[in-house]
C-alpha cells in the first residue's frame, strides 16, 4: 500500500511501487485528466505537480512519491478557474485538447515561481509539452494574459 | 453535450442496463417529404408528461417541450471545431438560441447522415465537413423554422409574412404577442405536413446571430480542465487491459511464444496469441506492460517485407519516375497534350523531388475499448474514430457479424489526421479480438513505440517534373508524374473499387486547379509500399505541393522572373488566389531588402477548394545544413468563414505542423522495420523552435470550404524556396533536415 496526497486528499492505493505514477492517477484513481502520450518524458502530457513542482508522471515511480502532495489538473483549482484556465478558455487555446492538462499544469508551475515572465522565460519552460495541434503561439499569449491577470490582481 | 461514455463511466450501471438503456434511440423518418416523429425523450417504460414532449421536423433536430434543442453532428471531433460550427449552421437558420441546444453525435452508419464525398459514410476528413454540410443544415433549420411559425400562423389566425422569429421565439409584432420554441411544441399542434423550403427562404447573411462571428467551441472548457473524456479515458465496468506485442513487419505474426515469464507477472490474467502478435492482458495497465517486456516471441519469417528498404524504394520509384515509357494513371483534368508539347519545345526544363514517409504523430497513442458478447457476435466499442461508418463496418468485417451487432460510443480524438480513418483500424481488430477471447470487456493502449512500428504512414514519393516555355515565355506545358504507393487499397477496399485505378490520397494537389497552363498532364505511377500507408494531413498535397512549387520557383529563376510575379501571371484567371497572393506579399512586404545571409521565399496552396499563399523568411547555417525559420507569413481564403477565430487558429496550427513536417519529420524503413520509436527519434515542432507568424483568413461570400488543412502544404516549399535564394542551391527532398540541406550544399 502507497499513501499518496492526491489533490488535498490522503488516499492509499495496491500498486507496486515502481508503478509509474501515471498510471496509478490513471487507472487506479481514475483522474484521467492527466494524460498519456510517450511514456518517456518527451511530451509532458503527463504533468502533474509533487510538491509544487511539474513532474513527468510517466517517469516518476508512485513509491518516490509516498508522502508527497500531488497535484493534478482536476485539482488545480476549484471551479476550474485559476488565471491560466481562464485564459486557456478565453483564448481557445485547446484544439484536440489532449497534450492540454499537461501545458497547463507545466505552465502553473512557472508562474507559482515566476509570475511576470518575459516571452524568453515562457518559453524556455514550456518547450517540455509538445502540441502536435500546434497551439504553440495560444498557449503564450493564454500563459501571458493569466500573468497579467495574476499581477492586476495584486 | 451528450457523452454515454461519461454515463457509463460515472454511473456504475451493469452493462446489460446500459446496452438496453442505448438501445431505446430511434427516428422516425418519412420518405418524399418528411413525416413529424413525435416520441418522448427517456425510455418506454417512463411516463411521459407534456414536459417530456419532443418533436422532430427532420433527422437533424429536435425540439422539445421544455425549450431545449438537440441537434445532431455526423462527424466527429479531433480538434478542427466542427462539432460546434456545424450544428451552429442549423441552429442558425433555425433561429435556435444556442444556449439551449445541445449537439448529439450520431453513432449509427445511417448513411441518410452521410458524408457525400465519402460514399455517404459518416467520415470525417479531408476538411470537408462545413462544405458538404452547410446547405443541408441550413436546410434543415429552415425548415424548423418554417414549421414552427406555420403552426403559430394557424393558432393565432395571423399570416405567416406577420410572423418573425429571435432566438428561439415566434414573435407577431402587430399583436406584440410571442411565443417560444418549447411552448409552441408544448401547447399548438403541429401540422403532419413538413414544409419544404428552398434556398431563397435560408436566412440573409446581413442576419446572422452566429455564423461568421466566432462562436465558441463547444469543447474548448472540458479540454481546459482535464474532464473532455478520449477513448484513452473510457472506463468501462469489469474491463481489464491489454497491451499488444506486435510483429515488427507487416505480415508475419507469431511462431513461437513463450510466455512463462510474463504470465508470471503479478496481476496478468491472459496471454493471447493473435494472428499479427500477442495480447497481453492484465488486472492493470502497469502488469501489462512489466509482461510485455519479458515476452519471448519468435516470428515468422515469410513476409516480403522484410525486403523493403527506404533507400531502395526511392530509388525504384526514382526510375519509374523517370521511364517515360511507363505509362501513369492520369488524375485530375488533364489539358492540351503536354506529352507531345514537352517533345517539340526548344527547351525543357526538368526536377526530381523526393520525399520521406511521415508519421501523425497525433498525441493520443491509439487505442480502443471494446466488449464482445460471449457468442463473439455482437460488440460495444469506445473509440476516438474520424469514421462512425468504417469503424462499425469493419468491426463487424473482423467478427464475421451484421452491422447492427456493433454498437459504437466514438470518443473525443487527441489528434486524428487522417489516421483513424481506415476501414479496418488495428486497435479496433485488437480489442476486439482480446475482448472475444477473454469474454470480458477490454481496453487496448499501445504505448508510443507501438504507435510508430504499426504506423501507417503518408507514403513516400519521387516526383520527376518537366515544363516548357512558349515563343511568348509562358509557362505553356507541365508534365507532372508521381512515383508512389497506392493509399485507397490499404485504406478502404470498398472506396479502392469505385474509385480504381484513381486514388486521391496519392495524388490529391497534383491536378492543376490554380495555374493557367494550356497543357497540363499530372500522371500516377503506382510503386511498390515499404510500409503501410494511409492519409495523413493534407494527404498527398503534403509533397505534391512541395514538388510543385518549387518546381514554379525554378523557372521562375530559369526565366529570371520574380518568382511572385511568375505566380501572379499563372493565376491571372483566378481573382481570390491572385488577392491571397497580393495580400502575403504585403504581410511579408516582399521585395524588401534582405541581407546576405536571410531570404523569404513563396508558395501557395489549395485544399478542399480553400486556397492559401504562405512566405518563409530564413536563414540557413551552412556549416550544418540548420535551417533556422526567422517569421512566416500565411494567407488563406476559405470562402465564408464560419469562426474567424478558429478559422486562424487552424492555419496557424497548419503553419506549425507543415514546419515540424517539413524541416523535421521522417520515418525510415529497414528490412521491413519502422527505424524511429518516440519523440526522442521522430522530432515535431517545440515551442522553442516556432517562428513569429503573422496568419490571416480572409473571408468572402463565396461558400464556406475547409480550414482544418489550410495551409499545411505550402510551407516546406517556400523554405526551399528561401533556401535556393540565400545559397544557389536546391534542396530537393523533404523533409529539409539538416543531413539533406548539407548534401544539397556540397553539391
Ligand atoms: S507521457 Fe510523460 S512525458 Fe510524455
Ligand atoms: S491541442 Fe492537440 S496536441 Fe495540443
Amino acid at each position: 500500500m502507497i499513501s499518496l496526497k492526491i489533490n488535498g486528499v490522503d488516499t492509499t492505493v495496491d500498486a507496486q511501487e515502481d508503478t509509474p505514477l501515471l498510471w496509478v492517477i490513471r487507472e487506479h484513481l481514475k483522474l484521467t485528466g492527466t494524460k498519456f502520450g510517450c511514456g518517456m518524458g518527451q511530451c509532458g502530457a503527463c504533468t502533474v505537480h509533487v510538491d509544487g513542482h511539474p513532474t513527468y508522471s510517466c517517469l516518476t515511480p508512485v513509491a518516490t512519491v509516498n508522502g508527497k502532495s500531488i497535484t493534478t489538473i482536476e485539482g488545480l483549482s476549484e471551479k476550474s478557474d485559476h488565471p491560466l484556465q481562464k485564459a486557456w478558455v478565453d483564448l481557445e487555446v485547446a484544439q484536440c485538447g489532449y497534450c492540454q492538462s499537461g501545458q497547463i499544469m507545466r505552465a502553473a508551475g512557472l508562474l507559482a515561481n515566476n509570475p511576470k515572465p518575459t516571452r524568453t522565460d515562457i518559453v524556455n519552460h514550456m518547450s517540455s509539452n509538445l502540441c502536435r495541434c500546434g497551439t504553440y503561439p495560444a498557449i503564450m499569449a493564454a500563459i501571458e494574459q493569466a500573468s497579467a491577470e495574476i499581477a492586476d490582481e495584486k | 453535450m451528450k457523452n454515454r461514455a461519461n454515463d457509463i463511466a460515472t454511473s456504475g450501471i451493469s452493462r446489460r442496463e446500459f446496452l438496453h438503456s442505448t438501445a431505446s434511440i430511434s427516428f422516425v423518418v418519412g420518405t418524399g417529404g418528411a413525416i413529424a416523429a413525435c416520441s418522448s425523450g427517456a425510455g418506454p417504460e417512463a411516463e411521459s408528461t407534456v414536459a417530456d414532449k419532443t418533436v422532430t421536423p427532420n433527422i437533424w433536430v429536435t425540439i422539445g417541450a421544455n425549450n431545449q434543442i438537440v441537434i445532431k453532428y455526423a462527424g466527429t471531433e479531433m480538434g478542427q471545431g466542427s462539432m460546434t460550427h456545424v450544428p451552429l449552421i442549423l441552429a442558425e437558420h433555425m433561429d435556435a438560441d444556442w444556449a439551449d441546444v445541445s449537439v448529439e453525435t450520431v453513432a449509427v452508419n445511417d448513411k441518410s447522415y452521410g458524408n457525400p464525398i465519402f460514399q455517404n459514410n459518416l467520415y470525417t476528413a479531408g476538411s470537408t465537413h462545413v462544405m458538404v454540410y452547410f446547405d443541408k443544415l441550413a436546410h434543415a433549420g429552415t425548415q424548423a423554422r418554417k414549421w414552427l411559425m406555420s403552426a403559430v400562423a394557424e393558432h393565432w389566425q395571423v399570416p405567416m409574412t406577420e410572423l418573425s422569429t429571435k432566438p428561439q421565439v415566434v414573435a407577431h409584432a402587430a399583436s406584440g404577442k410571442e411565443i417560444s420554441f418549447g411552448d409552441i411544441v408544448a401547447s399548438i399542434e403541429l401540422p403532419t405536413e413538413i414544409p419544404e423550403v428552398d434556398k431563397s427562404e435560408f436566412k440573409a447573411k446581413s442576419d446572422y446571430r452566429y455564423l461568421g462571428k466566432s462562436i465558441m467551441r463547444r469543447d474548448v472548457p472540458a479540454k481546459s480542465n482535464g474532464s473532455q473524456l478520449y477513448g484513452m479515458d473510457v472506463q468501462v465496468p469489469g474491463m481489464a487491459f491489454a497491451a499488444i506485442h506486435r510483429c515488427p513487419v507487416e505480415g508475419d505474426g507469431p511462431a513461437i511464444v513463450d510466455d512463462v515469464a510474463a504470465r508470471a507477472v503479478p496481476g496478468i490474467i491472459d496471454i493471447v496469441t493473435l494472428p499479427y502478435g500477442v495480447a497481453i492482458v492484465g488486472e492493470t495497465v502497469e502488469a501489462t506492460k512489466v509482461a510485455k517486456s519479458k515476452l519471448q516471441v519468435t516470428w515468422t519469417e515469410k513476409s516480403p517485407f522484410r525486403k523493403k528498404n527506404l533507400d531502395t524504394s526511392l530509388r525504384e520509384y526514382q526510375s519509374a519516375a523517370h521511364d517515360l515509357d511507363l505509362a501513369g494513371v492520369a488524375w485530375g483534368r488533364p489539358s492540351g497534350d503536354a506529352k507531345a508539347h514537352l517533345s517539340s519545345a526548344d527547351r525543357v526544363v526538368e526536377a526530381t523531388y523526393s520525399s520521406d514517409p511521415a508519421y501523425h504523430a497525433q498525441m493520443e497513442p491509439l487505442n480502443a475499448t471494446a466488449s464482445v458478447s460471449d457468442d463473439g457476435k455482437s460488440a460495444e466499442i469506445w473509440v476516438g474514430t474520424q469514421t462512425q461508418s468504417l469503424t462499425i463496418m469493419g468491426a463487424a468485417e473482423a467478427l464475421e457479424t451484421e452491422e447492427a451487432n456493433i454498437t459504437l460510443h466514438p470518443l473525443s480524438m487527441g489528434g486524428g489526421f487522417g489516421r483513424r480513418s481506415v476501414l479496418r483500424q488495428q486497435y479496433v481488430d485488437d480489442a476486439l479480438f482480446t475482448s472475444r477471447a477473454l469474454k470480458r470487456p477490454i481496453k487496448v493502449i499501445w504505448s508510443r513505440e507501438d504507435d510508430l512500428l504499426a504506423g501507417q504512414f503518408r507514403g513516400p514519393a519521387v516526383q520527376y517534373l518537366r515544363g516548357a516555355f512558349g515563343a511568348d515565355g509562358k509557362l505553356t506545358a507541365v508534365h507532372h508524374r508521381v512515383a508512389t504507393p497506392y493509399n485507397l487499397p490499404t485504406m478502404n477496399k470498398h472506396r479502392w473499387e469505385a474509385s480504381k485505378p484513381k486514388d486521391v490520397i496519392s495524388m490529391l494537389g497534383s491536378e492543376n486547379s490554380t495555374y493557367d497552363i494550356a497543357h497540363h498532364l499530372a500522371e500516377h505511377i503506382p510503386t511498390d509500399r515499404p510500409c503501410r500507408v494511409i492519409a495523413y494531413r493534407g494527404v498527398a498535397t503534403s509533397y505534391t505541393k512541395f514538388a510543385i512549387e518549387s518546381f514554379v520557383d525554378e523557372l521562375a529563376h530559369d526565366r529570371g522572373i520574380n518568382p511572385l510575379e511568375m505566380r501572379l501571371q499563372l493565376c491571372h484567371k483566378n481573382p481570390r488566389m491572385t488577392k491571397v497572393l497580393e495580400r502575403v506579399a504585403e504581410l511579408a512586404d516582399w521585395g524588401r531588402k534582405m541581407p546576405a545571409d536571410r531570404a523569404l521565399g513563396l508558395a501557395i496552396s489549395g485544399y478542399s477548394r480553400s486556397l492559401s499563399a504562405g512566405i518563409a523568411e530564413i536563414a540557413v547555417d551552412s556549416s550544418n545544413g540548420r535551417i533556422s525559420v526567422l517569421r512566416y507569413f500565411g494567407v488563406g481564403d476559405a470562402g465564408f468563414i464560419v469562426s474567424p477565430k478558429n478559422a486562424q487558429a487552424q492555419l496557424l496550427g497548419n503553419i506549425i505542423f507543415g514546419l515540424s513536417s517539413g524541416l523535421h519529420e521522417r520515418v525510415t524503413i529497414k528490412d521491413g522495420i519502422v527505424q524511429q520509436s518516440n519523440f526522442h527519434d521522430y522530432r515535431i515542432m517545440r515551442m522553442n523552435e516556432v517562428p513569429d507568424i503573422q496568419a490571416e483568413v480572409l473571408t468572402n461570400d463565396a461558400p464556406p470550404t475547409g480550414v482544418g488543412e489550410l495551409g499545411m502544404a505550402m510551407v516546406a516549399p517556400s523554405i526551399a524556396n528561401a533556401l535556393f535564394t540565400i545559397t544557389g542551391k536546391r534542396v530537393r527532398h523533404m523533409p529539409l533536415a539538416p543531413d539533406v540541406v548539407l548534401r544539397a550544399l556540397n553539391t
